[in-house]
């Protein structure tokens, strides 16, 4: 047992460090930084091009790395950060998530892919406390630096004036303004000690798994459970949970000699996570900025019938143009880039239009599509009966999520549905008697009555049809009375319920609803793709999604099917390279246009009808007024249309 | 005097270590104006949340028609005719002024938004529009209006729900001297004539338009109240001309 708990011992450690830096940077500044997996990874990549490809001495490169490299870092990401104080928690969320993908695939690009050996920072002996018991130097080395850095933090917040500015910050962010504790630099602090321990977790994660761009990412969320136990505020039960999940994952793996048991170790933190959110319940601080969380919210409902019209006129060039124009492998890849689209539906109702966050979509299409290949995989004509029953599995699935985490803010429905999607990754996906595991199962002749989807053309025309009722669908309800309910609770939750209607019930209707939609979607994906893998159906498949979903314009339906579009760029002849940027430019364009609601490509319209105006006016009068009294002219001339 | 309608008994609330307010009675008579008035910080929006139920109590009871709603959720105090404005605006910046009001509306009503009662909705909507004279913005996105209006708008807002107990936070801030006065008419002939308007609740700096219209007046200092009774009572308290007033009221 011995053994045991000291190897669970050390591993805590490293997870308790990454608690902390959590705790720290949203105690006091209102933001959980779904992205420190990035960070640390970075930060540990960093650390090996320093030591093992530059050849600097460690006393070099860790001085480097902690001292220079992850402050830095930090004070990028809190000026980053300040910048979004005023919005709502939803645009937080999806910069942090951008910010995810961006450190995870700059690292791919810049270092590859494979995995590499990352030699400890300490040194390599062991010693012998006891007969039969050994300790290595890393070990032990890790475990008593994580203490010292804990116990170093504790002392500059409570011993030094820093940590007297920073208990004012976080007790009354208003008054302490007032007295003249400065917030900002209390911010920044806090987000270059974060970052530090972010370094220093990456580090010694890697020391131990590897650095392994697939697996890193994995083991920093893990460290999310314990920041959940200390209720997201407090520190020394964030780093007393760590260390607890260190040696309870440790001490299971002493038994691991079953399958079953150890998929459940390794799904041991999700499943905390999960049910910490559970049993807490309204307990859950929230940390709000005094800043008023509106400067965000730009959604705007369209009434009016136009944008129907281009809808429809997609539509009719979409019959009349792709079953003709391509080869059967290309209408089928519409197909399938339709059902996405579908999926990324429920993304713009529940983040765009609700102000919602689920980086599960994707696990509840899983759900839908293997209920489809099991039941409908040998007899496809129960492929209708088979989507009925994913529906009937998806919601409850969502109420259970949904229930807890959606009486509180936005940030626990982002929290219940991450450590779902993994859970679902860890538990059900990678089961092999679920879905067939690498292989996955089958789904060749799906029948609805008499028609038979079969083939390329006839999928086209499911996913088609699909896509279209679920998108005039949304359509007609945005404009009714239920668009303006989730408009209602996006601009303004106090006045909602003052008014008479409930936060929960709305964000809980909508939530069931569109997994059970996505559960649709899902169903479709299986048909289009004939053999259902686990992977197309991951945690990371879900972020992909809501992040080309806000590339595309959470708020609008066309940003649906642009995000179904994004899966089309596989048929394109591009140059490699752009297939290697691709995902680092759309992580990029996230964190960028975060606050716009409508997407790149109405941001870049936008930008490029002001530019054209602006050069349009000083080339016809030399003598222009000064810039910032230009509006742009679509909006003079609905003024002037107006008046 | 009649029941009041709602009767506030030693309500407390704390922040961390500030006492925004202590031990506050309040009561509201079912018709008629009844006002809320002291300095900046003296809690009177903590205590609209309260009564609202957007801010649970440290201590005391709120009683309203008869019922103790400490445990109600707001949109339940909502539903039995409770409605407000908020002193920091709180609009549905991306819906059209016709459409706030008709989601306050089916928020109010069951069923309001599967369609239920649609047509009565949009008479309802389309009369208080007129009432409040803001047809001209009806179409224009509630985002893009200036403060006095959103003003309005709110108070249509609120009395789409078809109050028994109208809540106003500061409804004359932002507002120039014509529109004040626009809106003092509007209140008085809202909750006057037939008996069938709302009790209003009034929390106001214009000392002029809360002695001219209210019948009740309350007085908070420091989350403490420190007067109450009708309006020239209170307007030669010395408390009040002490803490709020100052000499040249009275
Ligand atoms: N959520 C909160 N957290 C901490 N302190 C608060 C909170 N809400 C209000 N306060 C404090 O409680 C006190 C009373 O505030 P309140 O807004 O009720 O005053 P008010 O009478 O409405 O003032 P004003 O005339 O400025 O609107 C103030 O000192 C305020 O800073
Ligand atoms: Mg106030």
């Amino acid at each position: 047992m011995l053994p045991f708990i000291i190897l669970g011992l050390s591993a805590g450690a490293a997870y308790a460090l990454a608690s902390i830096g959590i705790v720290l940077t949203y105690k006091t500044t209102g933001i959980f930084n779904f992205a420190y997996a990035g960070v640390a990874m970075f930060c540990a990549y960093v650390f090996w091009q320093l030591r093992d490809r530059w050849h600097l001495t460690q006393w070099l490169a860790l001085p480097l790395l902690l001292l220079v490299v992850a402050p830095l870092l930090g004070v990028i990401l809190e000026s980053l950060f300040r910048l979004l104080a005023a919005t709502t928690v939803e645009v937080q969320i999806v910069v942090s998530l951008g910010l995810l993908a961006f450190f995870t695939t700059f690292v791919t690009i810049i270092w590859g892919g494979n995995p590499r050996l990352l030699t400890s920072i300490f040194p390599s002996g062991k010693f012998s406390p006891a007969h039969d018991v050994y300790v290595t130097g890393d070990q032990a080395g890790t475990f008593l630096l994580a203490l010292a850095m804990a116990g170093g933090l504790y002392v500059v917040l409570n011993r030094t004036r820093l940590g007297t500015a920073t208990r004012a910050v976080v007790d009354n962010r208003d008054l302490a303004g007032l007295v003249g504790a400065n917030a900002n630099a209390v911010g920044q602090s806090a987000w270059i000690i974060s970052t530090i321990f972010a370094a220093m977790a990456g580090v010694m994660l890697s020391t131990e798994e590897g650095l392994v761009t697939y697996v890193l990412p994995a083991l920093v969320f893990f460290s999310f459970a314990p920041a959940v136990l200390g209720r997201l505020v407090n520190l020394p039960l964030a780093f007393v949970g760590a260390i607890g999940l260190g040696l309870l994952d440790s001490i299971l793996a002493k038994y691991n000699s079953s399958g079953t048991l150890a998929k459940i170790e390794t799904s041991i933190p999700y499943l905390a996570l999960f049910l910490l959110l559970v049993a807490y319940g309204r307990r859950l601080t929230e940390v709000r900025s005094s800043l008023r969380a509106t400067g965000g919210s730009r959604v705007v409902v369209h009434t009016g019938w136009r944008n129907l019209g281009w809808g429809v006129a997609a539509i009719i060039i979409a019959v009349a143009v792709v079953p003709h124009a391509f080869g059967a492998s290309t209408i089928q890849a519409f197909a399938q880039a339709m059902a996405y689209a579908v999926v990324a539906l429920t993304l713009v109702v529940l983040t765009g239009w609700t102000g919602q966050i689920s980086i599960a979509q994707m696990s509840f299409a899983g759900i839908g599509a293997f209920v489809a290949a099991h039941i409908a995989g040998t007899n496809g004509g129960l492929f209708p009966l088979a989507v009925l029953v994913g529906i009937a599995v998806a919601v409850p699935v969502s109420l259970v999520i949904g229930i807890p985490s959606l009486r509180l803010s936005g940030l626990f429905l982002a929290l219940a549905t991450m450590a779902f999607a993994l859970l679902m990754d860890k538990l059900v996906f990678a089961s092999n008697s679920i879905t067939g595991g690498l292989t996955g199962l089958n789904l060749t002749a799906a029948k609805i009555g008499p028609l038979s989807f079969a083939s390329p053309t006839a999928q086209f025309y499911l996913c088609l049809i699909a896509l279209s009722l679920a998108g005039l669908g949304a359509f007609w309800l945005r404009q009714g009375p239920i668009g303006r309910r989730l408009q209602m609770v996006r601009d303004s939750p106090n006045a909602t319920v003052t008014l008479g209607a409930s936060l929960t019930a709305t964000k809980l209707a909508v939530f069931a609803a569109c997994s059970a939609v996505a559960a649709i979607g899902g169903a479709l994906l299986a048909v289009t793709q004939a053999t259902v893998v686990p992977s197309n159906f991951s945690f990371d498949t879900s972020l992909e999604l809501l992040l080309v979903v806000v590339v595309g314009g959470r708020s609008l339906i066309s940003g649906a099917v642009i995000a179904g579009g994004f899966d089309l760029v596989q048929l394109l002849p591009l140059p490699a390279a752009v297939d290697k940027y691709l995902p680092l430019g759309i992580a990029f364009s996230v964190v960028a246009i975060a606050r716009e609601p409508d997407g790149l490509g109405r941001v870049m319209v936008r930008q490029l009808s002001y530019a054209l105006d602006v050069l349009y006016r000083r080339a016809r009068r030399p003598a222009s007024p000064p810039l910032r009294r230009t509006a742009p002219r679509l909006v003079r001339q609905k003024a002037a249309n107006r008046a | 005097m009649p029941e009041p309608l709602l009767r506030a008994n030693a309500v407390t609330v704390t922040f961390g270590g500030l006492i925004a307010l202590s031990e506050v009675d309040l009561e509201v008579a079912p018709t008629g104006i009844t006002g809320l008035i002291g300095p900046n910080g003296a809690g009177k929006t903590t205590m609209f949340n309260v009564i609202t139920g957007l801010q649970r109590p440290t201590g005391g009871t709120v009683h309203y028609d008869g019922h103790d709603i400490r445990r109600w959720a707001p949109q339940r105090r909502a539903r039995a005719g409770m409605s407000r404005t908020f002193q920091r605006l709180e609009m549905f910046v991306g819906m059209s002024v016709r459409d706030n009001l008709r989601s306050a509306w089916e928020a109010s009503v069951p069923g309001g938004v599967f369609g239920r009662q649609a047509a009565a909705g949009r008479e309802t909507v389309e009369e208080i529009l007129s009432r409040l004279q803001l047809h001209s913005f009806a179409d224009r996105r509630a985002g893009e209006l200036p403060t006095g209006i959103c003003r309005m708008v709110e108070l249509g807002r609120a009395l789409c729900t078809r109050p028994r107990l109208l809540l106003l936070d500061e409804p004359s801030s932002g507002l120039d001297a014509g529109e004040t006065a626009r809106f003092q008419d509007l209140l008085v002939e809202t909750t006057s004539g037939d008996g069938l308007g709302p009790a209003v609740l009034l929390v106001e700096h214009d000392v002029r338009l809360v002695m001219d219209v209210c019948q009740q007046i309350t007085v908070l200092d420091f989350g403490r109240r420190i007067a109450a009774g009708p309006p020239a009572e209170v307007r030669k308290d010395p408390a009040v001309i002490a803490a709020y007033l100052g000499e040249s009221a009275a």
